[in-house]
């Protein structure tokens, strides 16, 4: 083959290329739209687990063992693990690095609702939305009313087939596993 | 390059090398130059050991060692509101050639001619997605490489013409080179359950230039076109091993040779299948995608080859 063959090919290439692009245009993903498909729970007590840096400590019970802490724009309480051997050095204000398990729910929600238990309709608080799925890697990004997004890696039994952008994502705190102390 | 003064001198050449044969050589010698700086250094070209096959006058084998890759940066973004989402494209590679050429019969029987060649080359460019599957990438890279050769002289007439075939630059001769390399990737990415399917095509020039050489007579002045297709599957195992899921795939592809790397490897095509089985890494240690083992096996017109070690992939 010669040089003018190629040529042609790449010539055919790009208009393959132009043909193809003009057939549908690319999107951003948007976690703001409404699912298909009915009401419903997809799935409940995924549990995922994250580092989330810039983590403010709102406030600390040693005597209770507890820990308020607030990040993507929320505050949400947990338990230290036994893990956790910093737990009591840490103080109200800090700013920390926390690994943290926490487990979700994801709805299809109508009018912010979803059928509960006997199929009667309730109510749902969603803490997140869903922004991208990413089934071959198991990836599940999340987007928070503050804008933010975070990807967690979710086990093999997480039904992300059946997940897409728009469903709503109800967000329960676990566990404390690591504290890190960045600045007091 | 013994294999090419092999093919340049007739048999009943006791005497000399006569100019016409000479510069047959050095042109010869800028093809392979061209052709092993770009199968050393080109991030697109898989590394492993080559054999020549189908010529019992010479032995040839080549050792490619590889390192570099290529990624896009980060998620798209839109390019204002044209419905097109791009992303920055980073490429890089390094790697050094040893070709040995052992002459088994002929005027030259019982020489070796040794080349080595050290190639870097860096780049970049963006990616451009038209739809959520289609996108295309228009990059451009430099390589510098140099190349170095040595040669072995057992036989009586190359014993004799040592001396002049120094000075005439077709023998022991060094040179450094810089290539330019433009480039397209056209890529379609689908999935099936959790399979992903990956077609992609490259059309790529290079124009390589010598800037530096042993000999006035060694010089590099050429151009080379090649244009891979390439079908990849990455397939999700559903089992885990210390907690990643194994993934297995790999890819079939064929790239066309034109120009000076067709000349110089004297064939117009490469073919290459792939396999790996590796563990997902992907949100879960820095910016890798998978870690395992993978191996190739490559096929030409006259000569085959294969490869095998890790394979690391990582995602930006």
């Amino acid at each position: 083959m010669r040089s003018g063959t190629l040529n042609r090919g790449a010539g055919s290439l790009l208009l393959s290329v132009l043909a193809l692009g003009l057939a549908g245009c690319w999107t951003a993903p948007v976690a703001n739209v409404q699912p298909k498909g009915e009401a419903r729970l997809i799935q409940s007590g995924i549990r995922v687990e994250s580092v989330k840096d810039g983590v403010t400590v709102k406030s600390i019970s040693a005597d209770q063992r507890f820990i308020v802490l607030n990040f993507s724009g929320a505050t949400a309480t947990f338990k230290p693990g036994p893990q956790v051997a910093n737990f009591y050095q840490v103080r109200a204000g800090d700013k920390v690095q926390a690994t943290v398990a926490q487990e979700l729910a994801i709805y299809v929600l109508k009018n912010g609702q979803a059928p509960g238990a006997g199929g009667k309709p309730e109510a749902i608080k969603a803490d997140a939305k869903v922004l991208m799925v990413d089934p071959s890697y198991r990836l599940l990004t999340l987007q928070y009313p503050n804008g933010q997004a975070e990807t967690f890696k979710v086990g093999l039994d997480v039904k992300l087939l059946e997940m897409e952008s728009g469903d709503s994502v109800v967000v329960r705190p676990l566990e404390l596993i690591a504290l890190q102390v960045e600045r007091p | 390059m013994g294999l090419i003064l092999a093919g340049q001198l007739p048999l009943s050449a006791w005497a000399q090398i006569t100019p016409s044969q000479a510069d047959q050589i050095r042109s010869a010698i800028a093809n392979r130059v061209e052709a092993e700086t770009i199968l050393g250094g080109d991030y697109g070209l898989g590394g492993g050991t080559y054999k020549s096959t189908g010529n019992s006058n010479h032995t040839t084998e080549i050792s490619i060692s590889k390192f570099g890759g290529s990624g896009d940066v980060g998620d798209p973004q839109p390019l204002g509101d044209l419905g097109i989402g791009w992303q920055p494209r980073l490429q890089g590679s390094m790697g050094y050639v040893d070709a040995k050429n052992d002459f088994n019969a002929g005027l030259l029987k019982n020489d070796r001619s040794e080349s080595r060649t050290f190639a870097i080359q860096f780049g970049g460019g963006a990616r451009f997605w038209l739809n959520e599957n289609l996108s295309v990438a228009p990059t451009f890279m430099g390589m510098y490489g140099h190349t170095s050769n040595e040669y072995t002289a057992r036989s009586a007439f190359m014993t004799a013409n040592l001396p002049q075939a120094r000075q005439l630059g077709l023998v022991d001769w060094n040179a450094s080179t810089w290539t330019l390399r433009p480039a397209l990737d056209l890529q379609y990415v689908c999935t099936w359950d959790r399979t992903i399917f990956t077609l992609s095509s490259d059309p790529t020039y290079y124009h390589t230039k010598s800037f530096g050489s042993s000999s006035p007579n060694v010089s590099i002045n050429g151009n080379s076109r090649t244009w891979a297709n390439k079908f990849d599957v990455d397939v999700p195992l559903g089992g885990q091993l210390y907690d990643h899921e194994l993934r297995t795939g790999g890819y079939l592809s064929r790239t066309q040779l034109y120009g000076d790397i067709k000349s110089g490897l004297n064939t117009g095509y490469l073919n290459e299948v792939h396999g790996r089985l590796v563990l997902d890494f992907l949100s879960q240690l820095w910016k890798v995608q998978w870690i395992g083992i993978g191996g190739s096996y490559f096929w030409a017109g006259n000569f085959t080859g294969w490869s095998a070690g890790a394979d690391v992939s990582f995602r930006f």
